[in-house]
């Protein structure tokens, strides 16, 4: 009995001193943050005159890892070959390199604000790039009120990009779920014929942005929508939803489904229930390797997907000397965060030129400088976007990208498309 | 009618995913007593087994019966190892230890695999059968197939078996058991170990379905839940039957009920699940617990 009973009360003792170890570690580090943030010297936290500080959390485990780790593996990719170039060179006149700091929340908002806050203890000079729509509306308020930019973020709600006013410190980088649910809606107006949509989309922020947009621009065409149904990002099948849409025997489906097994279902189980309309993927889902290929997307007439940056894989890009420096440098830096591509290492790498792009025109190492710089940049040609499309972050209303092209799936990548 | 019909075939095609899982639960509850939260990590690990033989080039069904032997062995392991010392104590801290696992667990198949979702090849052809206009897919069919079996074979192996009947007595009184000269700890961990190997099996089956990473079951562990209290926890025949009215109702509530729609549909077979808790504390095929005085 004695013998049973001593480890038990060793093994308290040791989880008692190591909750107390963690509980003042952790006293200790606010306190310590304090006089940093309310220092009085010119330059903003973050940045000297050789270095300047970035971090981002994005989910980099769980469902949407895929898409997270590539927030950070193109813009790392980015900034890592800037650096052994030299650096950045700045408005002030001064060279820095750039750090990156990346920490893990999993999609979940709470770890993103916990992350959030670490970061800026550890002195980040601006948060940037991250992934997700809840994660950065749990942000938002917190970096709005303590003035740390929240930059260039790869979450398509319109929150983010739609009120400029009310969160100076905001921006959004990729296009608003409403600019591509217009895109669609546009080309199927634009056929000029009589067509009927089934849709499908996330019970939340970005399901509905997706809608308003389509609806907006069907709005008194001889466009209609027969059915339509939701689906929680948690479920574990979307078939019933499938099902129930493809009684309707719609000609279109606008399939706005973020998570990727869900998304190959929809490919899966509408053909198998012999309904074979011209689908629609958002742009985050529509990836060949990891949906179409799977979900057998060859078997419908047409899959459709907006677009806005060059894929670096397709062969059609491969004499593309912005193609070709990206895929330098990802080997050499990106792909020891992942292996696994989604458009996201692409459009995050084009993020970094966008950074690179405000750093040159900033005068002071201040946050209020660089957000300046950052909301005056227009008509800039970042790498790997595709032709016609450039930054503008002067619009008041919209993200830094706010125009996108539809593309066609052709059974093995994508090409441009003329109309329906 | 054919409509509705789908919609049936499809509940039934989702529940069969929930009742696999189900079945896992139950069989620990069954051999142990105890309530296995890292059930669903367990299986995605020896899933990741599979997974990795297939990589190697082997054929699927070598990875199944690697990722079963690997099953077996792990959950043997972890009780012997871990469960061990909670066992006897407050089912509560149990509980608790089992949820410390699944993150462990998680964890670990995260380090070694990754959290990208990666397809997985199905044991069967990836074909739709059209039955008199309800469409069923071959690969439904087979797990269905497979886990009618299993929960036969379980319910002979407790029935009608030695083992069996050994395995129930330990659950339900390990210290008698163990006075009348039944090797209490061996056959806890035979549970355990069965358990793990029978959620391989699982894995294996709805990995082509969900695709696999390490939280892969994780919401699926929920349902699971929800199937194996309403069928009774230790009735596998209850988790499988459960495991398909969840998945059934869930589709016809958010079809056929408007104000239900897709957004409350999930909350149908739950509110029928408190329902039935109510009326029977034991689940629909559960045995009531008969304490004597």
């Amino acid at each position: 009995m004695k013998s049973v009973q001593h480890p038990r009360r060793l093994s308290g003792a040791v989880a008692l001193i190591g909750v107390t170890a963690l509980l003042v570690s952790g006293c200790t580090r606010e306190e310590a943050s304090t006089p940093s943030s309310s220092g009085t010297a010119e330059a903003s936290p973050g940045i000297t005159d050789t270095t300047v500080s970035l971090g981002i959390s994005s989910p980099l485990s769980g469902a949407t890892a895929g898409p997270g780790s590539c927030t950070v593996a193109g813009l790392d990719s980015f900034l890592e070959a800037k650096n052994a170039e030299g650096g950045f060179t700045f408005g002030d006149g001064k060279t820095r390199k750039v750090t990156l700091e990346y920490l893990d929340d999993a999609y979940d908002p709470a770890k993103a604000v916990a992350n959030f806050r670490q970061l800026v203890n550890k002195g980040i000079f601006a948060y940037v790039g991250a992934l997700g729509t809840p994660t950065n509306a749990a942000v938002m308020p917190i970096a709005n009120q303590q003035e740390v930019p929240q930059v260039l973020l790869t979450a398509g709600a319109g929150e983010f990009s739609d009120d400029q006013q009310a969160n100076p410190w905001t921006s959004g980088f990729v296009p608003t779920y409403t600019t591509e649910g217009a895109a669609f809606g546009k080309l199927l107006v634009d056929a000029n014929q009589p067509i009927t949509v089934a849709t499908l989309v996330q019970n939340d922020d970005y399901g509905t942005g997706y809608l308003d947009g389509f609806q907006s621009a069907i709005e008194g065409s001889q466009v209609k929508v027969l059915d339509s149904a939701t689906y929680e990002p948690t479920d574990t099948s979307v078939d019933g939803q499938v099902t129930q849409l493809a009684a309707s025997k719609a000609d279109v489906l606008l399939s706005a489904v973020s998570v990727t097994p869900l998304q190959v279902g929809v490919l899966t189980k509408a053909q198998s229930l012999g309904w074979k309309p011209r689908i629609f993927l958002p742009s985050n889902t529509s990836t060949p390797a990891t949906v179409l290929q799977p979900g057998g997307a060859a078997a419908y007439p047409d899959v459709y997907t907006p677009s806005f940056a060059k894929t670096p894989a397709s062969p059609a890009f491969a004499n593309d000397p912005d193609v070709q420096a990206y895929n330098t440098a990802f080997e050499q830096y990106g792909s020891k965060i992942t292996k696994t591509y989604t458009p996201h290492c692409a459009w995050s790498y084009a993020e970094g030129a966008v950074l690179g792009e405000a750093f040159s025109t900033m005068e002071e190492p201040t946050r209020e400088a660089f957000m300046t710089s950052l909301r005056s940049i227009s008509g800039f040609q970042a790498p790997l976007l595709l032709d016609g499309i450039t930054i503008d972050t002067t619009k008041e209303d919209q993200a830094a990208v706010f125009t996108v092209n539809l593309v066609r799936y052709n059974g093995t990548g994508y090409e441009p498309v003329q109309g329906y | 009618m054919s409509y509705f019909v789908q919609l049936v075939v499809d509940g039934l095609a989702t529940g069969s995913i929930y009742g696999a899982l189900a079945l896992a639960i139950v069989l620990v509850n069954r051999s142990t007593g105890m309530i296995n939260f890292s059930q669903g990590a367990l299986a995605v690990l020896s899933t990741f087994v599979a997974y990795a033989v297939v990589q190697a080039g082997g054929p699927l069904l070598l990875g199944l019966v690697v990722a079963v032997a690997f099953g077996v062995v792990l959950g043997a392991v972890l009780e012997r190892l871990v469960v061990r010392r909670f066992e006897g104590g407050d089912p509560n801290t149990a509980v608790v230890a089992t949820i410390g696992l699944l993150v462990l667990v998680s964890g670990i198949a995260g380090a070694i695999w990754s959290y990208d979702p990666r397809a997985f090849p199905s044991l069967f052809p990836n074909e739709t059968l059209a039955l008199g206009g309800v469409f069923v897919s071959v690969r439904s069919l087979g797990t269905t197939a497979v886990l009618v079996a299993v929960m036969v074979a379980l319910q002979l192996l407790f029935r009608a078996t030695k083992l069996g009947l050994a395995m129930r007595a330990v659950a339900d009184n390990p210290g008698s058991s163990a006075l009348s000269g039944l090797p209490v700890s061996r056959l806890l961990m035979l549970g355990w170990g069965i358990a793990a190997g029978l959620g391989a099996v699982a894995g294996v089956l709805v990995a082509p379905q969900l695709f696999i990473s390490p939280t892969m079951l994780d919401f699926t562990l929920v349902y699971a839940l929800a199937a194996a209290i309403l069928g009774g926890l230790d009735s596998p025949l209850g988790a499988v039957v459960a495991g398909w009215f969840i998945g059934v109702v869930e589709n016809l509530a958010g079809a056929y009920v408007d104000v239900i729609g897709n957004d409350l549909k999930i909350a149908v077979p739950f509110a029928a699940m408190i329902v039935v808790l109510v009326l029977r504390p034991q689940g629909l095929f559960g045995r009531r617990t008969v304490v004597r005085v």
